[in-house]
């Protein structure tokens, strides 16, 4: 950066369920304006008006609590990450051994509640070079199941709850999640999602896997080499064929 | 050294108002008659004939005595071990005598010669007595180290590090815009946390553990805004009623983490606390977010950590229990009545 180079204030965004944080937080900010150009570009009390609003406005940091109803912190990194541009991610947590542990070990930036006024200076003046977490190291430090997909749409990350889904069809590169309005594409692998998501849904098939909670009963039909059953679902007329490997296992789902 | 053996030394002699005390005492007794029984008895239907014969003199003398005790209990209780111990004894003594006496011919058996049977009979009840209280005050030792252990334990779950932190970071966001509002949090702040680290009081009055549960609600509110509301039903509590402190606080505040907080829009936290005869009802109820999974270890370790301290004060007459519905849970907690400190 050449020394005659404008430079635009630090744009920061913040999200915390609780209000007086969010004060807290301008407070200090204001504070910092003082030696370092920023400016809070907006705030959000949970992950998915955080979602809805940085689809609007962009911010180069995101100061972002934990411990939130809804989605976690953590989840919400990893979804805010689909970004064209995505922030670089300051968590702030009252406390938390397990996170505090698994940030230090990976290097990524956290604040301790109550904040001091010189932490948030010192991690605001790194944030300027900083990048953005891997979403592989997010997974890690959050290994069980999302509560949303995150979907890239039209630049906009739209966020489809994981209960809704009924079911997954992998396509070429893509996976197809399926609801009972709609469905979206991800890039995600179904292997992995198999992995992260086996409590709710089951494989039907080399490419397909179903929420458990959705079958609603089975029917002949089917092509050669199929298990020469249909599973129905619930909320769509649509039916899905049953591999003759994956029959035994499913047969006995639905109607529970 | 007398106040250092207050605080150290358990009440070594049992509560014999304690439905559990009367109760071990029943079963203890009869087990060692069953055993006597046996000794003697050299076929089955002699074991019944043994067993009725013993039985005839031993159950009046067994009720009269847990009669008398139970009467005597808080007498008992202001004397030092040792004297309570062989006023018992002699107490017991005199029962089975009278009683013996009382009984003539009727107690007698076909092997008596003289009075030996009333000296024989005394000595019986004086031995039993001596290793029921024996085993009472085994019990007592074998249970105060878990009392201690509990109530450490009890400490550490009562102040959760998370809502100390976010308390603090809550003040600190309103000391600059409304410091009037940050005293009263920092004040009731205090008053939570004294009460947290105080000396274990046995029992408290309800209506003080009843303002600190509001205390500790209002630095919540503080935190959650409107997200929390709370409905008190209490029109049928008794104000005198006395309960373990930090019974409620906890219920309230695993209500508020794993109830209200996981839910975007909060809720209502319901209490009822009631009276019923003889029997003191806690009541707490909140929803909880139908997606998120509980943080069951947490919560786990509040409420049993509650369920060890009522029964090593109540015994078998506290109950405790916990209802799961669809999105919504709630805690039952049964005490006996009581309006003096045991």
């Amino acid at each position: 950066m050449s020394n005659d180079a404008v430079i635009l204030p630090l744009s920061i965004f913040i999200v915390d369920d609780e209000a007086p944080a969010r004060a807290r937080l301008k407070d200090l900010l204001a504070d910092c304006d003082v030696q370092l150009s920023l400016q809070v570009v907006g705030e959000a009390s949970n992950g998915q008006e955080a979602l809805d609003k940085l689809a609007e406005v962009h911010a180069e940091v995101v100061l972002m609590d934990i411990r939130m109803p809804q989605m976690t912190g953590i989840e919400l990194a990893r979804h805010l990450n689909k970004l064209e541009q995505p922030p670089v991610i300051i968590f702030t947590t009252a406390y938390d051994t397990y996170a505090v542990k698994a940030f230090e070990q990976r290097a990524i930036d956290y604040l301790l509640k109550p904040i001091r006024l010189g932490r948030l200076f010192e991690a605001l003046s790194r944030a300027r070079d900083a990048v953005p977490i891997r979403t592989e190291i997010l997974q890690e430090l959050m290994p069980e199941a999302r509560t949303h997909l995150s979907v890239h749409e039209r630049g906009k990350v739209i966020l489809v709850p994981i209960e809704d889904v009924l079911y997954l069809r992998a396509e070429m590169k893509y996976v197809t999640v399926r609801t009972a309005e709609r469905e979206y594409l991800v890039e995600e692998s179904l292997t992995a999602m198999e992995r992260e998501f086996s409590i709710r849904f089951v494989r039907i098939h080399r490419s397909c896997l179903v929420a458990k909670a959705a079958i609603v009963g089975f029917e002949k039909g089917g092509d050669e080499g199929e298990s020469g059953w249909l599973v129905k679902l619930q909320g769509i007329s649509e039916t899905l064929p049953v591999s003759r490997r994956q029959w035994a296992g499913v047969k006995n789902l639905g109607s529970i | 050294m007398s106040s250092i053996n207050q605080i150290i030394t358990p009440t070594l002699l049992p509560n014999f108002r304690n439905l559990g005390t009367v109760l071990r005492a029943i079963l203890l007794v009869n087990a060692v008659a069953l055993f006597v029984a046996l000794t003697q008895a050299d076929t089955f239907s002699d074991l019944l004939q043994q067993l009725l014969h013993g039985s005839a003199l031993l159950q009046p003398v067994l009720l009269t005595s847990l009669l008398l005790l139970y009467a005597l209990a808080p007498v008992f209780a202001k004397l030092p071990y040792w004297q309570a111990t062989a006023a018992i004894v002699v107490l017991i003594s005199l029962v089975t005598f009278g009683l013996d006496v009382m009984g003539g011919e009727l107690f007698s058996s076909q092997s008596d010669v003289g009075s030996f049977r009333y000296i024989r009979h005394v000595l019986e009840s004086a031995i039993v007595i001596l290793l029921l209280l024996s085993y009472f005050r085994w019990r007592a030792l074998a249970l105060s180290p878990a009392r201690q252990a509990a109530r450490l334990q009890a400490l550490q779950a009562r102040i959760r590090p998370h809502f100390l932190f976010n308390s603090i970071n809550a003040v600190l966001a309103i000391v600059r815009a409304d410091p009037k509002r940050a005293e009263t949090a920092l004040e009731d702040m205090s008053d939570l946390f004294r009460m947290a680290m105080s000396e274990p009081h046995e029992l408290v009055e309800l209506s003080k553990e009843i303002e600190l549960v509001r205390q500790y609600l209002a630095l919540e509110q503080l935190r959650l805004g409107e997200r929390l509301q709370v409905q008190w039903n209490t029109d049928k509590m008794p104000p005198d009623a006395l309960i373990p402190p930090l019974v409620l606080q906890p219920l309230l505040e695993n209500a508020v983490y794993h109830g209200i907080e996981p839910l975007t829009d909060g809720g209502i936290i319901e209490v009822r606390i009631y009276r019923e005869d003889k029997e003191l009802h806690l009541q707490v109820g909140n929803p909880v977010s139908p997606t998120g999974k509980p943080h069951n270890a947490g919560h786990k370790m509040a409420l049993s950590n509650i369920r060890e301290r009522l029964s090593l004060l109540f015994d078998v007459e506290a109950d405790y229990q916990v209802e799961r519905e669809a999105g919504y849970y709630s805690v039952h907690i049964l005490i006996p009545y009581v309006t003096e400190t045991l």
